[in-house]
């Protein structure tokens, strides 16, 4: 959405926000003071239906410059080191360490800082010599991360197979319990160890990581990819140039019937979304010069044919309430079989939509653009009645059983990524092979990707990042945090009630 | 005392179920299914789901109080209409017969079916209750079609108060047992029966590499020691075996049950001695539920 010159002013004066934070808003906002109907030959219809509500563009802007998402290959600068930051190949961890610090510095994103820190289990094992010893740099590294990367779409990957490394990494984040990195374990019961991979679902009970990726389902439709941001599944060494998302709920409304929704409504934003994408990702590969000028591309940590985009969704929830009401239906989406049905039939209308628009510069998706279940951000009202993705909002879930196999059934649309989280009580704490039975049964059945968490906790995940508790009340009470996610999800908190999600007994 | 069931055809083979709980960690290893049949051959005087214990005998006492008219009476019998309840427990609480009108009659295929929704997610399936071997004919044949149609685990979790003569087919179909050892000398004070066939059905079941678990509520002024040193010997050749020495609490008891039971909780210290007991004895995963 466009930004006002007010904007510039509350921020700068904002009580709320730390100096770097107040430096990134100004940023953003200074991205969206231009016009885009000039600048990147958006539609007027375009740009209503992202004044209406229909299209949110998550403000990532108009004068754009970089990717949204920057998947570097780590490997690589392992290997290679970075002529531009004038880096030579790691020869000890402390080196190791050391560089990738640096080189974080230098991996822009749609938050300024890098959403993706490398497979790390992969990058350390190698180095570790004296395991005593080279905790204690883990450990700090880590920590280093949390304090400076003060954003916790920032995603760790680890996996599939057990290292010594992983174990120590595992270690740590409980020790620290930090919420950023983000972290995932790329899950693969023919690969992963049952021990580590129990170890990992321990972790996640107590600091709500490792989250759980189905690597085999990712590998078979992705190949070479990566785990970044909130779940995002990406090609290594590329990225995403941009997501926007359909708000669903508010698409449904004014809509009379499902058939109205599906054939006329739907196809109307979506094609709407899909034109303005193109033009963001012309103008991103064609003029704003990221791929002739960044470092990164010309050493090979990323390149262009990497690159796909991605087209989210959320309110999957209140379109299907929507047209259950109209229908005159006493049922609720996540406790309705015949609900689960209309939601089926506006994800395959969708996908099929998006599956036959001819993509630009995305050749390594099939030219194709990605759908992805998308989080629910505070970006205006309308998020209030969107919950995030294909998720049942907090309150109307089922029992847990019920509530997996329903979430379960929707994770094969979202090529680009979708999670499910799910809450339990103390019980879990020391049966860890219990949590591993239902992620098992979970990717058994067609989950990407799925969360567990304690409800006692202070740190959990909310719809999709890290924040603690306590940070969050703390925007609630209008101070001062460390943290951009905490901020965000004080408002998805008011918006979705996240902290109040069911216990599972 | 309870009968066991005769002998039926698959078609006829039916059960009462107080309940099933598609996710536990608390019924064996993993995350399991749990089948709670209705009724039992005991009365223990700590039972914390005494609802479990007995039959409905049509009184239709649990009609009159049920806040949302969930349940009516059908044909005779105490009708429950699961949309309407909302598990306030009124009706249980003025049961006079230790019943539920909760219960749903199941066929062995029906329950396979409940299990088979969740079976992606489960190692296996616990049958419990009240007591599940009241209806061992039908544990066995559900068993059967379990293993025949899935590879989820079949494990029991009973009192140990069964005539193992009659348990042959029950015992060879089941993986594991979890055995309540109640008591070696105050069984009919505690328990309500004259039953001792516990310690020799544990002898019988180890044997046979079959225990997977004991259980001991711990109550004063019982037997608790003589117990617990009994089956801790008993479990010194079997080293796997866990013994879960539990606390006894008054959660889910009534008023009367309540006062027979508050003074007799034992400390921490307590607790502690009976440990520590027990693993002189010779057991050696010994967990203390407090």
């Amino acid at each position: 959405m466009k930004s006002t010159l007010h904007d510039i002013v509350n921020t700068a004066v904002s009580s709320k926000l730390t100096c770097q934070q107040k430096l990134f808003n100004l940023a953003n906002i200074a991205e969206r003071l231009v016009d885009p109907e000039e600048v990147l030959g958006y539609s007027e219809k375009e740009t209503e239906y992202i004044e209406k509500g229909m299209i949110c563009d998550l403000n990532e802007g108009y004068a754009i410059y970089r990717p949204r998402y920057i998947v570097p290959d780590y490997m690589s600068f392992l290997k290679h080191g970075c002529k531009f930051l004038d880096i030579r190949p790691p020869e000890d961890l402390d080196e190791l360490l050391d560089n990738l610090l640096i080189f974080y510095h230098h991996v822009p994103s749609i938050t300024s800082f890098p959403v993706f820190i490398g497979p790390l289990d992969l990058m350390i094992d190698p180095f570790i010599n004296d395991e005593k010893y080279d905790y204690i740099k883990i450990k700090r590294f880590l920590n280093h991360i949390d304090k400076t990367i003060t954003d916790s779409f920032c995603h760790a990957d680890i996996g599939p197979k057990a290292t010594n490394a992983g174990k120590m990494i595992l270690k740590a984040i409980v020790e620290l319990e930090n919420p950023t990195p983000n972290m995932t374990l790329r899950y693969d019961p023919d690969l992963t160890d049952p021990d580590f991979a129990q170890k990992a679902a321990a972790a996640c009970l107590k600091v709500s990581k490792p989250s759980f990726s189905n690597e085999k389902m990712y590998r078979k439709e992705m190949g070479e990819h990566e785990i970044v941001s909130c779940y995002n599944a990406l090609p290594s060494a590329g990225g995403a140039y941009t997501l926007p998302r359909l708000r669903l709920g508010t698409i449904a409304q004014g809509t009379s019937s499902l058939d109205e929704l599906l054939n006329q409504r739907i196809p109307d934003v979506s094609e709407t979304m899909l034109s303005m994408m193109d033009k963001r990702i012309k103008f991103l590969v064609e003029k704003s010069n990221f791929f002739e000028s960044s470092f990164l591309v010309s050493e090979g940590f990323i390149k262009r044919e990497n690159f796909t985009a991605m087209f989210g969704i959320v309110g999957l929830a209140e379109a299907v309430n929507h047209i259950l009401y109209k229908e005159k239906k006493d049922e609720h989406f996540g406790m309705s079989s015949y609900g689960d049905d209309i939601a089926h039939k506006i994800m395959r209308k969708i996908q099929s939509i998006v599956n036959n628009h001819k993509g630009i510069y995305v050749e390594r998706t099939n030219n194709r653009y990605l759908l992805h279940g998308q989080v629910g951000a505070n970006l205006s009202h309308e998020d209030y009645s969107n919950t995030p993705a294909h998720r049942v909002p907090v309150g109307d879930e089922p029992s847990l059983p019920k509530h997996i196999k329903q979430a379960g059934q929707f994770h094969k649309y979202f090529e680009s990524g979708t999670g499910d989280l799910f809450a339990f009580d103390q019980t879990y704490t020391d049966k860890p092979e219990a949590i591993l039975d239902i992620i098992n049964g979970a990717m058994d059945t067609g989950y990407r990707y799925i969360t567990t968490y304690l409800e006692n906790t202070d740190l959990i995940r909310v719809t999709g990042y890290l924040i603690k508790k306590s940070e969050a009340q703390k925007v609630a009470d209008g101070k001062v945090v460390l943290r951009d996610t905490a901020i965000m999800g004080e408002g998805t908190n008011q918006n979705a009630k996240v902290f109040k999600r069911k216990i599972r007994r | 005392m309870q009968k066991y069931s005769k002998e039926k055809s698959d078609a006829d083979c039916k059960a009462i179920v107080n309940k099933i709980i598609p996710f536990s960690n608390v019924d064996g290893p993993g995350n399991r299914l749990v089948v709670f049949f209705q009724g039992c051959n005991a009365r223990c005087i700590y039972c914390h789901n005494p609802e479990t214990m007995g039959y409905c005998q049509r009184c239709f006492k649990c009609i009159e109080v049920c806040p949302q008219k969930a349940l009516s009476c059908l044909n005779g019998k105490v009708e429950h209409n699961e949309s309407l309840c909302i598990s306030c427990d009124a009706c249980i609480r003025v049961c006079p017969h230790h019943a539920s009108p909760r219960t749903k009659i199941m066929g062995v295929d029906e329950l396979y079916e409940e299990i088979k929704a969740y079976s992606p997610y489960i190692r296996g399936v616990t049958v419990s209750g009240g007591e599940p071997l009241l209806n061992y004919n039908f544990v066995i044949k559900l068993f059967k079609k379990i293993k025949r149609e899935s590879g989820l685990s079949c494990f029991v979790d009973t009192n140990g108060f069964f005539d193992k003569r009659e348990m042959d087919k029950l015992i060879e179909i089941t993986d594991k047992f979890m055995l309540d050892i109640k008591s070696v000398d105050k069984v009919r004070e505690l328990c309500g029966i004259e039953s001792k066939d516990s310690i020799d059905n544990l002898k019988y079941l180890l044997k046979q590499d079959k225990v997977f678990e004991v259980r001991t509520v711990i109550v004063d002024e019982m037997d608790a020691e003589a117990t617990v040193s009994k089956v801790a010997f008993l479990l010194k050749d079997y080293q796997d075996v866990n013994y879960k020495l539990i606390r006894v609490h008054t959660t889910g008891l009534n008023e009367s049950r309540k006062e027979r039971i508050k003074h007799k909780i034992p400390n921490n210290e307590k607790m502690e001695q009976i440990r520590a007991l027990a693993l002189e004895k010779g057991a050696k995963k010994v967990e203390c539920i407090l």
